[in-house]
């Protein structure tokens, strides 16, 4: 028996195994937001009716901007609940919706059809979603009434989620 | 003689070394600029509709070729966050044109390419780096493996240090016509 | 009924494997003949199962028999009979069902043709596989089982295979290639516990384990290659390797089988590195199946793995109870394996070019492993996502491959045993007007970057030793038995094809090698907006978007656009790069459209298409590429060489072959 050979082979192998064990307690592709805890980035865009919204003017009150294209089957999902929601929460807290590299046409035509929850901001060049580190629709942060992040949201957002966020920030 | 071989040991020994300081220096980045305190976010930037917390621009603003030529390297180390392990230089998903664009935007107007990296990492985390920052922890993955590499120069100048040869040892005698022929054949 | 079949023949399998394992061991250890008969009774029937069990999986397939759970997963009526045929391997469990037979054929393999000259270690051999067999048989089994019935009612039509399999031709037959790469690496790690377990490596273990690692070593390179040309060919960002953890996975076990079949020539000529060689031939084998573990579990972020499976923990299993079984045996058996003689003789000799190309093969192999699992270490220890890509990989390889192609000439150039310092200097030397020479070359052909220049210098002063070398049986005999140079070049092959092989995969590296850095130093990137009509202009190229079509066929549906090509006034023809949309996918893949010419290749990818009719056309033009493809298939062509037997005359033959002085060169 050479102990030299297997004390150096178990210290070369446990480790690896080890990192190798460990990786299943992840998921390869989910990613903490570092904005969490952070001021919200302030935009002021402009939504496809026409109308202009600043962040910063919205203060005071919660607001949930959710990130969504109409390509993206998640989004069509949550569209009716977050209808219900803003219907709910009307006067307490602000919903609005940014448009994650889509059409403008096909933005408008789906509202129309489906309803509007909120505006729908276009976001040129995609700076919003930049500054808020969205990988891909839907994406949605919750917003303090200072302004600060408290949950993102990836993928599609759950009525008992939205509740359970929401409430303590009113 | 043993005097001469000794030095050309030394020479393989600086050569491993040689390799391995070549292969940090190149793993290092070259310079580090000290960091801008962070600056007072979010103050709304007049050219555009998004605020970016970034502060002042650490340079002169850039343009032209100089401005093309710093966008392709910081484009290079940035990860496209929609395909998996290419870089924004790289791809050309709509994610990655954006983020081009707003890093072409960003160096433009004179910020530092750690500044633009900063912003995107306040965003997306450590992630969108393609390149760990060497810094902390992530040292690790550029220290291993120029260690294993000393490690090993050094064993294998060890090893090529003893100029003897011993004869095959007679606890292997299935070996010893076979080490005979190899003997022969080598033996030129 | 092909649900039940194919699970028979998979049980079939697993039973034998699991007889024929212990058998195996006992009649090694107890050198018994008749064990051995049985063993490879055994052997054969495992193999024969695996084959059937294929059979009637492709059966199933072809049929569109869509009871079987993985027919449902993969077929589709509309799917053409060619792509429905390789579906075996599109999807997790047909691809470890075709693992099994490859394995099968291995153990096939090994079985009839190691019938002589493996005689002390066959049993244990085959012993070895059969005990990896039975954990792709239980695989097979249970957890990725193919065969399963569907539950009433039965679908009457599938999804179709991944769209990725169904875009490129290439996408056939890289993964066979790869697979006999990974799964063959089975048969030398087999051999090196057969050593451990006896104790001892003679000349009928030396020889063998040579042979059955070049196989796999060779599948592997060509693996790896053509995995990078199909993704130039259809990921359309213009490039040929990205870094992804599931390229590096197919990366790690190359590298060190590479370095085994260095070490294992030390080992013939000089009899020492024999436990190294048993080791790095052990590292390989675990780094296959480490890197399937990467492919297969989806612990990676990457292009290819597939989706998280209970196959993953599986396969950690096995590899950690293959790790500490290598480990112990080797802590066991090694001191019957050590070295009598010192490794080398003096520090500029041959041995110690060898000793640092192992080095250097090693470091490479940890490098790429340690950047490929950071990612998780950083995430175990931080709690943060980082990322480890391109720039990384690149910073370290390069100058470790540079030292590699620079080693390769010195290497060589260096006699084996002592030398004394003046020879070897001279030896050294002789070779840097070449290195100039090359470097002139590249610079008057344009080259201006000091990589590209140090890249075709380091390349010219290995050419030379490569040439040299390599020529030398030939051009001997030229001078010696006064043979014109096609007759001499032709003895030369047959009897030192090994010699020549190996000069001949050098040389291959270096076409590679000097492809790379000028492909990577002189692409031209351009992309426009084109209407039908427009042109933009790349490099001498000027490309007129003629129009689009869209051709709808039953699995997809194809946005081609059609771009006539000119350059310095001459029509060159047209290209068609396309996106395909296929109806089981969200995004659209596009296929670019490759004009591959011997100095550069101009390659055109759709963007976008939009409704008012333009187009995004993305252009590029990069020299040289399709000298990476030539070389490694360079490389390819050498180690096939080397595994030719040399032509041993008989005594009889005459003068000329009796005292040939140059036969003792057929070993090298």
């Amino acid at each position: 028996m050479n102990r030299r050979v297997l004390v150096v082979g178990l210290l070369v192998a446990s480790p690896l195994l080890a990192v190798l064990a460990v990786s299943f307690r992840y998921d390869p592709h989910f990613i903490r937001s570092p904005l969490l805890g952070k001021e919200a980035p302030n935009f002021r865009l402009v939504d496809i009716d026409g109308g202009t919204y600043e962040l910063a003017a919205l203060r005071g009150q919660p607001v949930v901007i959710n990130f969504w294209a109409t390509y993206c089957p998640p989004c069509i999902v949550e569209h009716p609940m977050l209808s219900q929601a803003a219907d709910h929460y009307r006067g307490q807290a602000h919903f609005l919706g940014v448009i994650y590299q889509d059409d403008e046409n096909l933005i408008r035509k789906f509202v129309d059809q489906r309803g509007r929850w909120g505006p729908s901001l276009i976001d040129p060049d995609g700076r919003a979603a930049i500054a808020y580190g969205v990988y891909g629709p839907p994406e949605t942060f919750f917003v303090d009434r200072d302004g600060k992040i408290v949950d993102k949201v990836i993928g599609e957002v759950t009525a008992s989620h939205l509740r359970a966020t929401l409430e303590p920030l009113l | 003689m043993s005097q001469g071989l000794l030095s050309i040991a030394r020479a393989g020994v600086a050569w491993a070394l040689l390799t391995a300081a070549l292969a940090v220096a190149l793993a290092l980045p070259g310079s580090t600029q000290p960091l801008e305190p962070p600056a007072a976010p979010v103050a709304p930037v007049a050219s555009t509709a998004v605020s970016r917390p970034l502060g002042d621009p650490a340079g002169p603003p850039r343009s032209g070729a100089e401005l093309d030529r710093v966008t392709e390297r910081l484009a290079s180390r940035m990860r496209c966050p929609v395909c998996q392990g290419l870089s924004i230089a790289a791809s050309r998903s709509i994610s990655a044109l954006n983020m081009r664009h707003e890093v072409r935007e960003l160096l433009a107007a004179g910020y530092s390419e750690e500044q633009v990296l900063d912003y995107f990492e306040q965003a997306y985390g450590e992630f969108i780096r393609l390149v760990p920052k060497p810094r902390g922890f992530n040292l690790v993955v550029w220290v291993l493996p120029v260690a294993l590499l000393a490690l090993g120069g050094a064993l294998i100048a060890r090893l090529t240090r003893s100029r003897s040869v011993r004869s095959a040892s007679a606890a292997d005698p299935a070996l010893a016509d076979y080490r005979e022929r190899v003997r022969k054949e080598t033996s030129d | 009924m092909s649900s039940t079949l194919g699970q028979g023949f998979v049980l079939l399998a697993l039973l034998l494997c699991a007889v024929g394992a212990p058998v195996g061991f006992v009649a090694g250890a107890r050198r018994s003949a008749f064990g051995l008969r049985l063993v490879r009774a055994i052997a054969l029937g495992f193999a024969a199962s695996m084959a059937l069990a294929t059979l009637v999986m492709e059966w199933a397939l072809v049929r569109h028999d869509f009871s079987v759970s993985y027919v449902a997963q993969v077929g589709s009526r509309s799917t053409p009979l060619h792509i429905t045929i390789v579906s075996l391997w599109s999807s997790l469990e047909g691809s470890i069902l075709f693992w099994g037979l490859i394995l099968g054929l291995f153990t096939a393999g090994v079985t009839m043709l190691q019938r002589r000259g493996h005689d002390d270690y066959l049993a244990y051999t085959l012993g070895t596989i059969l005990s990896v067999g039975m954990f792709f048989s239980l695989l097979l089994a249970g957890p990725a089982n193919p065969f399963q019935a569907m539950p009433a009612p039965i679908p009457t039509d599938g999804p179709g295979p991944n769209a990725l399999l169904q875009n490129h031709l290439l996408m056939i037959i890289h993964p066979p290639m790869l697979y006999l790469g990974y799964v063959g690496m089975t048969v030398p790690f087999a051999m090196a516990v057969a050593a451990l377990l006896r104790g001892q490596l003679g000349p009928t273990w030396l020889r063998p384990l040579r042979n059955w690692l070049l196989v796999p070593t060779a599948f592997l390179t060509l693996g790896i290659m053509l995995g990078g040309w199909w993704s130039y060919e259809v990921l359309g960002w213009g490039g040929y390797w990205a870094w992804d953890p599931v390229e590096n996975a197919s990366f790690l076990p190359w590298l060190t089988a590479i370095a085994a079949v260095h070490s294992a020539v030390v080992q013939q000529r000089r009899g020492s590195l024999k436990a190294w060689t048993v080791i790095l031939v052990m590292i390989s084998f675990l780094l296959t199946i480490l890197g399937t573990f990467l492919t297969r579990s989806g612990v990676v972020n990457s292009v290819h793995s597939f989706t998280q499976t209970p196959i993953g923990p599986m396969f950690l299993g096995f590899l950690g109870i293959c790790a500490v079984a290598v480990v112990v045996l080797l802590a066991l058996r090694i001191d019957t394996l050590a070295s009598p003689a010192p490794v080398t003789t003096g520090p500029l000799s041959r041995e110690t070019g060898f000793l640092v190309n192992n080095l250097l093969f090693v470091a490479l192999m940890f490098t790429v492993l340690v950047g490929t699992l950071f990612p998780i270490l950083a995430e175990a220890v931080k709690g943060v996502k980082v990322s480890v890509g391109e720039p990384y990989f690149n910073r370290m390889a390069v100058p470790l491959f540079s030292s590699l192609v620079l080693l390769m000439g010195l290497g060589p150039a260096l006699p084996w045993g002592s030398a004394d310092p003046q020879h070897a200097r001279r030896a050294l030397l002789w070779p840097l007007p070449a290195a100039a020479v090359a470097a002139l070359v590249a610079w008057l052909l344009g080259g201006r970057s000091l990589g590209v220049l140090s890249a075709c210098a380091l390349a010219g002063y290995t050419l030379w030793v490569t040439a040299d070398q390599g020529l030398r049986p030939a051009r001997e005999r030229r001078r010696h038995l006064g043979e014109t140079t096609p007759v001499a070049l032709g003895r030369a092959i047959r009897l030192t094809p090994r010699r020549l092989g190996a000069y001949l995969a050098h040389f291959g590296v270096l076409v590679t090698f000097v492809a790379v850095a000028v492909s990577s130093s002189y692409q031209v990137d351009g992309e426009a907006t084109l209407r039908p009509g427009s042109a933009m202009t790349i490099g001498a190229y000027t490309l007129t978007y003629q129009g689009g079509q869209l051709e709808e066929s039953p699995h997809l549906s194809r946005q081609v656009a059609t771009v006539r090509i000119a350059a310095r006034g001459k029509q060159l023809g047209t290209l068609s790069p396309s996106l395909n949309f296929y109806p089981t996918q969200s995004d659209p893949l596009g296929t670019p459209a490759v004009r591959t010419g011997l100095t550069h290749d101009l390659y055109l990818t759709l963007m976008n298409v939009s409704r008012d009719g333009q187009i995004g056309l993305r252009a590029i033009v990069t020299p040289a590429v399709v000298w990476i493809w030539l070389g490694v298939m360079v490389i390819v062509l050498g180690t096939g060489l080397c595994l030719v037997p040399p032509w041993v005359p008989r005594p009889a033959a005459g003068r000329e072959t009796v005292a040939d002085p140059l036969l003792g060169a057929a070993e090298g």
